[in-house]
C-alpha cells in the first residue's frame, strides 16, 4: 500500500514579513507620507495591497548619528526611504576599507610568510589578541536586535572625506537592490533618531509596477547613474556614438525574474531533488517572435531547448552575455525567411536583463556592425554565438557536465576548485598546502559533487552573485576589490552565521576560536567565539592559490565557471 | 593518448637530445679531461641534490617557487637523466667494494621507486575514476563501519529471522565486513572475490522466501559498497605507499652520498 502524502500548508509570499512589529498604526502614518499618500491605492491589484506590501515588505529603522546604513561594496536586497532625520553619503574617494569593517588589502610581508614556516605548529584556529582586534575607528553596539557598526570619530570622516546630506524624502539603495549590483556608496546616519523605511526588492518592484510616478522615478536614475556607462562598456554598442548610445539608452527596457532569495530555495530544491529547467521562470520563450535582444546585467539563464521529454540545457548565460542576437540580426538580413527564437531563455535563481526592443537594434545597432562581426544565417541551425563557447561546450564537455554545472548552481563560481579525478592522485598536497598556507588550517574540502572524471571540490567559489555577502551586519564578509576575492575579517565577523546559512554550496564554516594556547576564547557570558571561516584564495600570499600551485599533476585548478571553454582546454591539458 | 603525446613527447624528444650530447661530450672530453671522475661526481650530485630539492618544495607551499606541476616534470625528465649521469660516473662499469654497491643500490631502488611511482601516478587516479564512488582515504574506516553495522542489522539483527542467511553471514561476510578485504587482487583489477560473494547470495535466493530474497537484496548491494570501498583502499593506499618508499630511501641515498665524498677526499685525496 502506497505511503499516505505528507500534507503541507502551501507557503504564501507574505508568510514571513520583512519586518514582523510593523503596526497598523506605523502603516496608517506611513500611507499618510510622501511618496505613499500620492500613490492611487486602488491601482495596486487585490493580491499585493499597498497596505500589505508595507506591512509585510517594508521595516523601520531607527538610526543615531555616525551609524553606517550601507557599504559600498556590500551586496543589499533592498531600498531606503528616509522618512526622518538626515543621512549623509560619501562621494569618491570612498572611507578607507578599515572604516568599514575590512581587512586592509594588501600581500603579507616578507616576515609574516617566512613565519608560516614555523605557524603549522600553532594549535588550530588560533588567533592572537591583536589579530581579533578592531579598529580604533570603528565601533559597533547591539541595537534592539540588530548589531549596528558607527565611526567613532565623525568629525574627523566629515573633514577628511567629500560627503552630501540627504534629507526626509530622499530614495536610495533602490539601483543596487533591483539590479543586484554592488552598492555604490556608503551612507551613514546623520542625525540621531534618524527614521528610515527599508523597502525589501520585492515590495519595491510591486511599487514599482503598481505606480507610475515611482516606476518614472527608478527608471529614470536608472538610466542616468548605471544605464548609459553599462551600455558603453558593452561590446556590441561601442561603434555607436553618444547620440545613437543615448537613444538605444532610452529604449531599454529592464526586467527582473525569478527570485531574489534564490540561494534558500535552491538548498530547499537541491536538497529534494526538484531543481528542473521547465520550473524557472522563462524570459524568452522557444517559439517566440524575437522582439529583442537580451543583455543579462546580473544572474543567470539557462538556454534551452525542447526535446520529447522536456527540455535539454545547452548552455547557460551569465552577466554580459547576450541572447537573440542570431535570430534579430537573421530576419534584418533576410526578412522574406523570418525565423523564431530558436532556444528558450529562462532565469535561475535571480536575473535582472536589459531588453533591447528590435527596432531599436535594425535601425541602430545592426548597422553599426561591420559584416564580419554579424551571425551566421540561422538555418545554419548549430548554435553559433548564444554564448562564444557553446560550440565547444557542446563538442567538448558534453551534455552530462554542462547538466551538473547547472543544476549545481556551479557557473556562479569566479574560482571554483575542479578537480581532473583522472589526474588526481588522491595525495593531499592541496590540503596540506592550503594548512599551511592557513596557519595549519585547511580551508577546503578535498571532496564534493562529481560527475565522470569531474569533481567540484566543497571550497568557496568566490561567487559572480556572492548570497553569502547579503545581511553580514558588520561588512566582515566582502570582496577584496570589485569584483575580487570574497573574504572575510575575523576581527570585525561577529559569529552571526548570516553568510553560513545563505551559502548554497556549503562553503563556509562556522569555527570556535582559540587563543595561542590552544584554549577556546569565550565572551563575558563563557559562551565560545565563533567565526566564519573559508578559502580565501590565498589572497595575502604570493603567487597565487596554494592549492593549485600545490598540485603535482595539474589535477586541481580554480577556474571561473562562466569560461567554459577554459574549463574544455584544461580538461583536454 | 593524445594527452600523453602531447605531455610525453616534447619532454622525452629533449631528454634523449640532451642524454646524446651528453655521451658526445664525454666521449669526446674524457681523455682530455684531468679529473673525469670528480667533475661527473659533482654533477650528479647537483642533479642529485635538485632532484630531492622537489620534497622541500612541497613543504614550502606559501613561498612564491613556481607550481608543483612543473617542479615534478623537471623531477621526472632530471630523473631520467641522473641515470645517465650515473652511468657515466661509474664509467659504465660495475660498482665494487660493499660501499660502493650499497650505494649503487640505493640509487637504483630510489630511481626504480620513483619510476614505479611514475606508472602508478599515471594509471591508478583512471582507474579510481573509472570505478566511481570518489570516497576520501581517511573516512574509509567510518563507512566500512556503517556498512558493517547495517550488514549485522540486516543479517542478523531483532528483525531477521532467517538462518540461512545469518549462517552465510557468520561464514562468508562477518569477516567481509569487519576488514579490508583483497588489497591485492583489486590492484589487479580481479573481480573474482566480489563475484563468488555475489554468486553465493544469489544461490540463496533462488531458495529463499519473499522476505529472505529483499534481506538478501540489501546485502548484495552493500556487499557491492563494501567492495568499492576496499577498491578504493587499496588504490588509493598504493598511490601514497610508494612514496613512503622512495623518500626514506633518498634520504638514505643522501646520506651514503654524503659519506662517500667525505671517504673520496679523506682517503685518495679526490677521486683520480
Amino acid at each position: 500500500m502506497p505511503a499516505a502524502p505528507t500534507i503541507l500548508e502551501r507557503p504564501q509570499r507574505w508568510d514571513a514579513a520583512f519586518g514582523p512589529e510593523m503596526t497598523n498604526a506605523e502603516v496608517e502614518r506611513l500611507l499618510a507620507m510622501a511618496p505613499f499618500r500620492d500613490m492611487e491605492a486602488d491601482q495596486f491589484p487585490k493580491r499585493t495591497p499597498l497596505r500589505e506590501i508595507l506591512r509585510h515588505d517594508a521595516r523601520l529603522l531607527r538610526f543615531r548619528k555616525g551609524e553606517i546604513i550601507v557599504r559600498q561594496g556590500d551586496y543589499g536586497t533592498s531600498a531606503f526611504l528616509i522618512l526622518n532625520g538626515a543621512a549623509r553619503v560619501v562621494l569618491k574617494p570612498d572611507l578607507p576599507p578599515t572604516l568599514l569593517g575590512r581587512r586592509k588589502p594588501g600581500k603579507k610581508g616578507l616576515w609574516p610568510t617566512l613565519a608560516q614556516l614555523w605557524n603549522g605548529v600553532r594549535p588550530p584556529e588560533s588567533f592572537s589578541p591583536e589579530q581579533l582586534r578592531q579598529s580604533a575607528e570603528l565601533g559597533a553596539r547591539l541595537d534592539e536586535k540588530d548589531v549596528r557598526v558607527f565611526l567613532q570619530d565623525l568629525p574627523c570622516v566629515l573633514d577628511r572625506h567629500r560627503t552630501v546630506q540627504m534629507t526626509a524624502g530622499d530614495f536610495f539603495g533602490e539601483i543596487a537592490a533591483l539590479s543586484r549590483m554592488p552598492r555604490t556608496s556608503t551612507i551613514f546616519a546623520d542625525s540621531d533618531e534618524a527614521e528610515l523605511l527599508e523597502i525589501r526588492w520585492q515590495g519595491l518592484r510591486d511599487l514599482m509596477k503598481n505606480d507610475d510616478a515611482l516606476r518614472a522615478h527608478i527608471n529614470k536614475i536608472y538610466r542616468e547613474r548605471a544605464l548609459a556607462s553599462y551600455l558603453r562598456a558593452t561590446p556590441i554598442f561601442q561603434r555607436l556614438d553618444e547620440a545613437q548610445l543615448e537613444r538605444v539608452a532610452e529604449a531599454v527596457e529592464f526586467a527582473t525574474f525569478g527570485d531574489y532569495d534564490w540561494s534558500g530555495d535552491y538548498k530547499r530544491l537541491a536538497q529534494s531533488g526538484a531543481v528542473r529547467p521547465e520550473k524557472e521562470p522563462a524570459v524568452v520563450a522557444e517559439g517566440d517572435y524575437p522582439n529583442g535582444m537580451v543583455l543579462l546585467r546580473a544572474g543567470f539563464a539557462r538556454v534551452s531547448q525542447k526535446t520529447r521529454g522536456g527540455e535539454r540545457t545547452l548552455n547557460y548565460l551569465g552577466a554580459g552575455q547576450i541572447f537573440g542576437l542570431n535570430e534579430i540580426a537573421h530576419n534584418w538580413r533576410n526578412p522574406n525567411v523570418p525565423v523564431n527564437f530558436q532556444y528558450s531563455l529562462r532565469a535561475i535563481g535571480y536575473t535582472h536583463l536589459l531588453v533591447v526592443p528590435t527596432r531599436v537594434m535594425e535601425e541602430i545597432v545592426l548597422p553599426s556592425l561591420p559584416r564580419g562581426e554579424l551571425p551566421p544565417p540561422v538555418e545554419a541551425t548549430e548554435p553559433f554565438d548564444l554564448a562564444p563557447s557553446e560550440t565547444a561546450v557542446r563538442e567538448n564537455v558534453g551534455a552530462e557536465v554542462l547538466e551538473f554545472i547547472t543544476e549545481n548552481r556551479f557557473f556562479n563560481g569566479t574560482a571554483a576548485m575542479v578537480i581532473d579525478l583522472d589526474r588526481c592522485t588522491r595525495c593531499d598536497d592541496c590540503v596540506r598546502a592550503c594548512a599551511s598556507t592557513h596557519d595549519n588550517n585547511p580551508r577546503f574540502l578535498r571532496h564534493g559533487p562529481a560527475v565522470g572524471r569531474l569533481m567540484i571540490a566543497n571550497a568557496c567559489m568566490h561567487c559572480a552573485d556572492p548570497v553569502c555577502m547579503i545581511g553580514c551586519p558588520t561588512g566582515a564578509i566582502h570582496r577584496e576589490s570589485f569584483a575580487g576575492q570574497v573574504v572575510i575579517n575575523p576581527a570585525t565577523c561577529i559569529g552571526c552565521k548570516s553568510c553560513a546559512n545563505n551559502c548554497p554550496y556549503d562553503a563556509i564554516r562556522m569555527v570556535e576560536v582559540r587563543d595561542e594556547r590552544g584554549e577556546l576564547m569565550v565572551d563575558p557570558e563563557a559562551k565560545p567565539i565563533t567565526k566564519a571561516t573559508k578559502c580565501d584564495l590565498c589572497v595575502e600570499n604570493y603567487g597565487g592559490p596554494a592549492c593549485q600551485r600545490a598540485c603535482p599533476h595539474g589535477a586541481l585548478t580554480r577556474m571561473n565557471m562562466n569560461n567554459l571553454d577554459a574549463l574544455t582546454r584544461w580538461l583536454k591539458k | 593518448m593524445k594527452r600523453f603525446r602531447r605531455q610525453f613527447f616534447p619532454g622525452l624528444f629533449a631528454l634523449l637530445i640532451a642524454a646524446a650530447a651528453t655521451l658526445v661530450l664525454h666521449a669526446h672530453f674524457r681523455r682530455t679531461l684531468p679529473n673525469e671522475a670528480l667533475l661527473t661526481g659533482w654533477i650528479l650530485l647537483a642533479a642529485t641534490l635538485a632532484l630531492a630539492f622537489y620534497n622541500a618544495r612541497k613543504r614550502l607551499p606559501f613561498l612564491p617557487l613556481g607550481n608543483s606541476e612543473t617542479w615534478l616534470q623537471v623531477h621526472i625528465y632530471l630523473g631520467f637523466f641522473t641515470v645517465l649521469l650515473f652511468l657515466i660516473h661509474l664509467n659504465f662499469r660495475l660498482p665494487h667494494g660493499w660501499f660502493e654497491i650499497t650505494l649503487a643500490w640505493l640509487f637504483a631502488l630510489v630511481s626504480g621507486s620513483g619510476g614505479v611511482g611514475l606508472i602508478l601516478s599515471r594509471v591508478l587516479p583512471r582507474r579510481l575514476a573509472t570505478r566511481g564512488g570518489e570516497v576520501i582515504y581517511e573516512k574509509i574506516p567510518a563507512l566500512s563501519h556503517a556498512l558493517k553495522s547495517e550488514a549485522e542489522n540486516v543479517a542478523v539483527g531483532a528483525e531477521a529471522k532467517s538462518p540461512a542467511i545469518a549462517e552465510f553471514y557468520a561464514r562468508r561476510l562477518a569477516r567481509f565486513f569487519s576488514t579490508p578485504q583483497n588489497t591485492w587482487l583489486h590492484l589487479v583489477e580481479s573481480r573474482h572475490p566480489l563475484n563468488a560473494l555475489i554468486s553465493g547470495l544469489d544461490d540463496l535466493r533462488r531458495t529463499g522466501s519473499d522476505a529472505e530474497r529483499a534481506m538478501l537484496e540489501k546485502l548484495a548491494a552493500l556487499v557491492r559498497q563494501k567492495d568499492g570501498l576496499d577498491y578504493h583502499r587499496s588504490l588509493q593506499l598504493t598511490l601514497k605507499l610508494w612514496l613512503f618508499v622512495h623518500i626514506p630511501l633518498t634520504y638514505g641515498l643522501l646520506i651514503f652520498t654524503a659519506l662517500h665524498i667525505i671517504l673520496v677526499f679523506g682517503f685518495s685525496g679526490g677521486a683520480r
